[in-house]
Order: C-alpha cells, then structure tokens, then sequence
C-alpha cells in the first residue's frame, strides 16, 4: 500500500478531527500569536484556554518557573467570564484555521452545565472538553477529578445540557485513575483527556520561600510524559471510549509513544512554547510511522502496545 | 518586509567576554536585525533539554547582525555563553512592543540599572538621530558590573554613572543620581523592579512622562501562557479589557509583559505597596 494516501482522521465521540494532533488547553489561545511565525492550521483541532462563569484575574506573580526538562505554572485560571468570552472571543472562533476545542472550568456541577451550555454551537466549535481539576466548592473543596462520584455528577450534568461531544480532562494526582475513568465513560463521557499539569513546587532558595506566589503549580513538559504515558495505558485498560494523550509530547516519536499506550489522539502544550513546529513535526512522525508499518489509518496505531504486550503475554 | 515575529536561525558571529559572567554576543539574523525596535527581545532556543526558551533584550542591531547583552544567570543563559562561534540557534523576533520616542525638543534621561542597559542601545540611537538633548544614567552594584557602556558611549551622550560601593562614578542608586540632575521631560528605565518601582513613583510625582521595559520569568514568550503578567490599571489599553471579577476590589486588570509589554508607561502601572 506504499504511495496509498494515509487516512489521518480521528473521531472523538461524534466529532471527525482532520488528523490526531491536537493543541492542548492554556497554552495556544485561538492560535494567533503562533499564527505569525507557524500554519496553525496543520493542527487537527486548537483547544482554547479553560472559561469559567465569572471573570477571573489569576494569581499573582510570579505564575511560571522553568524546571529540568518542563514548566511549573500556576496561572490560576485568568479569564474573561462567559459573558465576554460569548460577546468577544465566540465571534472570532470562525477565524481559527482548524477545529476549536472549547474548555470549560468550574467550581460547582451547575457552573460547568451552565457555561457548557453556552458553548454548544458556537462557530467551529466541534466538542466541549471539561477542566475538572478544580476544586468542587459544594463536596468540601475536594476536587472533581480526584473523585468519581463528582467527576460523574458533572459529566451528567453536562451532557444533559449539550449535543457536541464532552470530554472529562483526567489529572494524574489521584491514587488509581481507572476508576475515575470508569465514572466518567459511565456517567456517558464521549472521550477523556488525560494528564492535566502534574503537582508540583519550586523553592526559592536565596530567598526561602516558594517561588510561584501560589506556592504550587502545574508541572508540565518532557519531565512528565513518563507519568502521562502511563496513565494512558492504565486508562485505555479501563474505558472503551477514545483518549487524547498529552503531556510533554515533544517529537512525533513521543505522540506515537501516547497513540500506542492507547490514545486516540494526543494533544501538545509546552513544547510549544520551546518549538513552535511541533505539532507538524509530531504529525510527520506519525506518517513516517504509518508508511514504515505499511498501515493505511492512523487509527489503527491506537493501542498497538498493548496488542503486542498482549501476544507476549499469551505465550 | 514584514516587521512581524518570526521562526528564524541565527548564527553566532561573535563572542565576547566583558566581565566575569558577563558577555555581549552577535548574531546573524537579517529579519531580526532589520526589524527590531527599542526594547524588543528575541526568545532562543538553547539545547540542552530546556522546556521553555530564554528571552534576551535586542542589545544592537546593525545591518544583517543584533547583538545580545548579558549576564550567566542560570542555565540557559550559561549554555549560551558557552556556544562556539558558528553555532546555529533557534530565535524568535523581534518580539514585544518598543519605547515610544519623544516629541522634538523635549530632554530625555535614561536610567539604566544593571543589565537593563541592555534595552537601550537602539532608542539612544535614534534619540542621536533625531537630535534629542539625552543623558545616561547607568548604576550598577559595583565598577566591573558597569557593562555596555562601550557601545553606547559611540553616541557622545554625557554619562551619569553611578555604583552601590562607589568603586566607579558616585556612590549610591541611580534614583538618588537622577534626583540631583535637571528636571527630564521624558524618562525611560530599564533595570530590577525596586529601581523600576521608585522610577515610576518619582516620574508620577513630578508628572513627567516615564516608559519603562519590565522583566518577568517567561513561559512562552509569545502571550499565549499567560505567565508573565504585570498589573496594570483598569482600562488601560495594554490590559485584558475583561470585566471586573466578582469581589475584587483593586481597580486593577493585567498585561502580559511578553505581549502587551515589554514597555508601558508609569501611569499604567500599579506597583505592589
Ligand atoms: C524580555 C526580557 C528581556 C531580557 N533581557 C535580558 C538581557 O538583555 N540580558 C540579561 O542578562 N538578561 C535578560 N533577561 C533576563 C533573563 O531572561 C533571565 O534572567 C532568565 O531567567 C535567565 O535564564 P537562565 O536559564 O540562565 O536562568 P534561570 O535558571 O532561569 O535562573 C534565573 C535566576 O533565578 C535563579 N534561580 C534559578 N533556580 C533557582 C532556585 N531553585 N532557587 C533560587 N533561585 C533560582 C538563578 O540563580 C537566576 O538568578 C531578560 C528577560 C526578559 C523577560
Ligand atoms: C501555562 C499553562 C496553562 C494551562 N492552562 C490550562 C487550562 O486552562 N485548562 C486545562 O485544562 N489545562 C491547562 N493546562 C494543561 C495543559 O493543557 C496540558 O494538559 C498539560 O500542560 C500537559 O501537556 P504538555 O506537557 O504538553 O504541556 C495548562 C498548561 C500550561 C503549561
Ligand atoms: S510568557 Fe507566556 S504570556 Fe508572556
């Protein structure tokens, strides 16, 4: 089949993205900064920053520090509010050169159905991910994505008030993520995204104190895709419904470390920021993959370690 | 040609050291060097399993060549001091906004603290071009410290240098040098934010009209990570412009220093007290 055109196409829930590479949450905006100085445009969908109900400023400085081989950040959800976001940012989502992810952010169940709500049917919007790695202001500050019970209640929720496609994002800091996985495709998730930024903190040493004004932080970047890819693999064992794998996706060779762990599509953050050609460098990789296996679809990539892990088990 | 950001390969042409832990490098990258403006800076792509790129203020940018000012603060910058010449390095540029230039006739001072210096070169150059009646107040902690001022002693601007030990110029800050001199109709800083902070606080107390480059840790560079902001005053046309959170009191939005930035103008600003 050399010479055969590859089928890049990936389909998540009812929603078909151009090719599995996707931009992750928080870090591209709408893609016009990058839009200067790459095509936007070669990514299979761009998700937008995190929207909550209500304004938000974030948290004070400092909100970043760069660690061995990632980013710690603690940028605290700064936000317009879906009043402005619907009057301001929604019209120019027609303008992105590709398919828009949006993400919602919230601290109760009702804040995620109402913002999610207005989302739906937004210009080029074709699914709804959930930032649930916020802590859930009516269970005691426990956070959404460290316990199935919440986790459930806002896909529910969320599902009940909206037609695209929602997608529960997965953080890492939990004792075993299969059950929250389990709770999400249960309570009717037509994907999962997983890891959100892993906890983490920097001291100040000259200065003895924390480094971000938040203490804590997000550790993102290659420091932390050993932990992604794992839990990718966990998940994929778990739930039927199809994974976006991300976390410190540098090279195509590390996308398809995620799409074999069982991803369905992966997604880039960080390694933006270092090299803004990532993601067509990540989609080159793929298609060197496919034609090295003299495999049509890249769909048929997705768990493929796990086919092999299996055989050699069964001997 | 298109003075917008863009993806380019720069060659390092030259290295040289000017003090312990301090270097002024030049790069080859005609896109950068034709287009920077006071103040802009380029985000390098250092190897060495970096995950995020080094921003450096445009020091000089003269035909197809800019030049970099600094100091081996930590990692990145120490791999880049380290570089042989030859060395091919991933840029963006020239990014951020610029120093706005005065109106003729009026008397510019510039405080420079530090490796601030660094946002400078450029902006001294065009306020010799167009003939502005300019002084330099550099301060650094001690004489060795004093970097930069080679290339900007070519423009023939009088000097005022100032030292924390006293080992070169008059002893004490830049502010306490900047008090005794001629009332300024238009400043510009560039240097740590306490010497920023009491820059902006004695231009708004004076009404003198103050721009000044601020530094923050980066994450992308580019205004998409939203890591780098300063606040600003609500309204401000640099800010966000999103509505007021719920119980904030402060009259007070944010900037990304990246993006909005590297320049605003004291009257913007909201320092912390
Ligand atoms: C727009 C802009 C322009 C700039 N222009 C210039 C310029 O022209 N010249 C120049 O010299 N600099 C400039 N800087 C500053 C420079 O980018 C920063 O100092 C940068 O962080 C250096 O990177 P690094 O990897 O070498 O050091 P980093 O590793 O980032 O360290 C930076 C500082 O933090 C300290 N640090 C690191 N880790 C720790 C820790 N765990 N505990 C306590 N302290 C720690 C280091 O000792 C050092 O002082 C600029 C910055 C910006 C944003
Ligand atoms: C600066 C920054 C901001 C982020 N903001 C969000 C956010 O608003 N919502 C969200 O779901 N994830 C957010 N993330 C997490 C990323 O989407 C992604 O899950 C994580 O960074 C791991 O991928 P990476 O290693 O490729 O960056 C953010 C990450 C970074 C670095
Ligand atoms: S460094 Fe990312 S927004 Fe400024």
């Amino acid at each position: 089949m050399t010479g055969a055109p590859l089928d890049l196409r990936v389909k998540i829930g009812a929603a078909t993205l151009k090719n599995p590479v996707i931009a992750a949450s928080g870090c591209y905006n709408r893609g016009e900064e990058y839009a200067q100085i790459v095509d936007v445009g070669r990514y299979g969908a761009i998700t937008l920053k995190s929207v909550t109900r209500s304004p938000r400023l974030g948290n004070d400085m400092p909100r970043v520090f760069p660690t061995p081989g990632g980013l710690l950040n603690a940028i605290g959800l700064q936000g317009p509010g879906i009043d402005h976001f619907l009057a301001h940012i929604a019209p120019e989502l027609s303008k992105v050169p590709t398919a828009v992810i949006a993400s919602v952010a919230g601290f109760s169940v009702a804040e995620f159905a109402e913002v999610a709500a207005l989302m739906d049917g937004l210009p080029n919007v074709i699914a709804i991910e959930l930032d649930v790695s916020c802590p859930n202001v009516d269970r005691e500050g426990q956070c959404f994505a460290a316990d199935a019970a919440s986790l459930a209640a806002v896909v529910g929720a969320v599902k009940s008030r909206v037609k695209l496609p929602v997608i529960p994002k997965l953080m890492p800091n939990v004792a075993d993520l299969r059950p929250i996985a389990q709770a999400a495709q249960d309570a009717g998730a037509d994907a999962v995204s997983l890891i959100n930024a892993v906890r983490g903190m920097v001291v100040d040493v000259a200065n003895a104190r924390p480094m971000l004004a938040n203490v804590s932080g997000g550790l993102t970047g290659p420091a932390i895709r050993p932990i992604a890819v794992h839990a990718v693999w966990e998940v994929a064992g778990t739930v039927s419904i199809p994974i976006i794998g991300m976390g410190g996706i540098e090279t195509g060779n590390d996308a398809l470390e995620f799409l074999f762990a069982g991803a369905s599509a992966i997604a880039i953050g960080t390694a933006n920021f270092r090299d803004p050609l990532v993601h067509v460098r990540a989609l080159q990789g793929i298609e060197e993959e496919l034609r090295r296996r003299s495999v049509a679809s890249v769909r048929e990539l997705t768990g493929m370690a796990r086919t092999t892990q299996a055989k050699a088990g069964s001997h | 040609m298109d003075s917008s950001p863009r993806l380019e390969t720069a060659t390092l042409v030259s290295r040289e050291f000017r003090a312990p832990g301090f270097w002024f490098l030049k790069l080859r990258c005609e896109h950068v060097a034709r287009h920077a403006r006071p103040a802009q800076f380029v985000a390098l792509d250092l190897p060495g399993g970096f995950a995020v790129r080094l921003p450096l203020g445009i020091y000089t940018a003269q035909d197809d060549t800019f030049g970099l000012l600094f100091k081996e603060w930590g990692e990145r910058t120490t791999r880049l001091a380290a570089l042989p010449e030859g060395s091919q390095i991933s840029c963006i540029g020239p990014l951020g906004n610029a120093f706005a230039m005065p109106r003729a006739g009026e008397r510019v001072v510039i405080v420079a603290g530090g490796l601030g210096v660094a946002a400078f070169w450029m902006l001294v150059k065009e306020l010799k071009e167009a003939s502005i009646d300019t002084t330099i107040v550099l301060g650094a902690r001690s004489a060795p410290h004093l970097v930069g001022r080679e290339e900007l002693a070519a423009f023939g601007f009088p000097f005022e240098i100032c030292t924390d030990d006293g080992s070169e110029g008059h002893r004490g800050t830049v502010i306490d040098r900047l008090r005794s001199l001629p009332r300024a109709d238009v400043l510009y800083g560039c240097g740590p934010g306490n010497m920023l902070q009491a820059l902006c606080g004695l231009a708004d107390k004076h009404g003198i009209t103050c721009q000044v480059s601020l530094e923050e840790t980066f994450g992308c560079s580019l205004g998409t990570c939203w890591g780098c902001v300063v606040s600003v005053r609500r309204g401000s046309g640099q800010a966000t412009g999103y509505p007021r959170a719920p119980g904030e009191s402060r009259d007070l939005d944010f900037a990304r220093v990246c993006k909005d930035g590297t320049v605003f103008s004291s009257a913007e600003l909201v320092w912390a007290s």
